[in-house]
């Protein structure tokens, strides 16, 4: 049983982060990848909230900087897929060893 | 039950999801899998929200995140169909499966020599913080959330960067449209 408090929220937007990075670190696909990015943001929008409950209760300022992060984390979802599927149609893969080699060409 | 005991046993449960959820998102050999789980991670996200006083958040949460971008990601996984056996580090041509436990083990112990460290400094350091002080009523509806942007829009920072916010949307569409246009001299049928 975990107490809801600032040392636990923030252990929970740790681990969150750190499984993320491993998901970045390991997976092949672009669309993995990408995916592992949205862990990772997850966990640091959760230390946002947790930071503007338990530390500054007056203002709203961390629900602004999550509202900021979403709209960051849309773009980039936008583009990095618009990538992915012109990297698939061009290549017919999207491992991220292929898009290492992407100076060799068509193959 | 008291209100204490209700949020520290929703925590922990919600907790415990999010964590288990998040592992398999990462672990999971079926990118769909992948994605669907990550729409399950983010409902007990939203509870911790509305727990933590934020409820328009927390609803964002499932109408941005689990309701948009994820849907987004859904169709680009059905769209682009990567086969699971190809997408773990053992399957590429020519490598031998041990060679990826040991990238994966590697990641792994970086990951644990960084985060072990972390984790302690974070929770001895909020341990020593000073709580904030009390929420006003409306604190995190959408009212005072919008007064906090909004108000006195000529002198308010917030405001621009918030509607700045919209460009950076707009960018990203037309990036997305721009990468997706066939060039016009592409012949059909040729890849």
């Amino acid at each position: 049983m975990f107490d809801f408090n600032l040392a636990n929220c923030l252990t929970l937007s740790v681990i969150v982060f750190l499984v993320g990075c491993y998901g970045l670190l390991t997976r092949r696909s672009l669309v993995m990848i990408l995916l592992s990015i949205e862990v990772v943001l997850n966990g640091v929008n959760f230390s946002l909230i947790s930071f503007n409950h338990f530390l500054w209760g007056t203002r709203e300022f961390g629900h602004y900087l999550y509202m900021l992060s979403i709209g960051v984390a849309a773009a980039e979802a936008a583009i990095g897929l618009g990538m992915a599927i012109v990297f698939f149609r061009n290549y017919r893969d999207i491992s991220r060893e292929r898009a290492s080699r992407l100076s060799e060409g068509e193959s | 039950m008291s209100e204490l005991a209700l949020n520290n046993g929703l925590f922990s449960a919600s907790a415990t999801l999010i964590v288990l959820f998040s592992l398999l998102v990462v672990l999971a050999r079926n990118p769909v899998r992948s994605t669907l789980l990550l729409i399950m991670s983010f409902l007990p996200t939203s509870l911790i929200y509305v727990m933590l006083k934020a409820p328009f958040v927390g609803i964002l949460q499932i109408l941005v995140y689990a309701g948009a971008i994820m849907m987004l990601f859904t169709f680009v996984v059905m769209m682009v169909n990567p086969r699971p056996e190809e997408n773990e580090l053992g399957h590429l041509p020519g490598a031998d499966p041990a060679g990826t436990r040991r990238i994966e083990l590697n990641v792994l112990g970086g990951l644990a020599i960084a985060g072990i460290p972390l984790i302690i400094m974070v929770r001895s350091a909020a341990a020593n913080l000073p709580l904030g002080p009390e929420h006003p009523s409306e604190f995190g509806e959408l009212s005072s959330i919008s007064k906090l942007i909004f108000e006195n829009p000529m002198e308010n920072p917030l405001t621009v960067s918030f509607e700045l916010i919209s460009f950076l949307v707009l960018v990203g569409i037309i990036a997305a449209i721009n990468f997706s246009r066939r060039d016009p001299s592409h012949k059909k049928g040729t890849p």
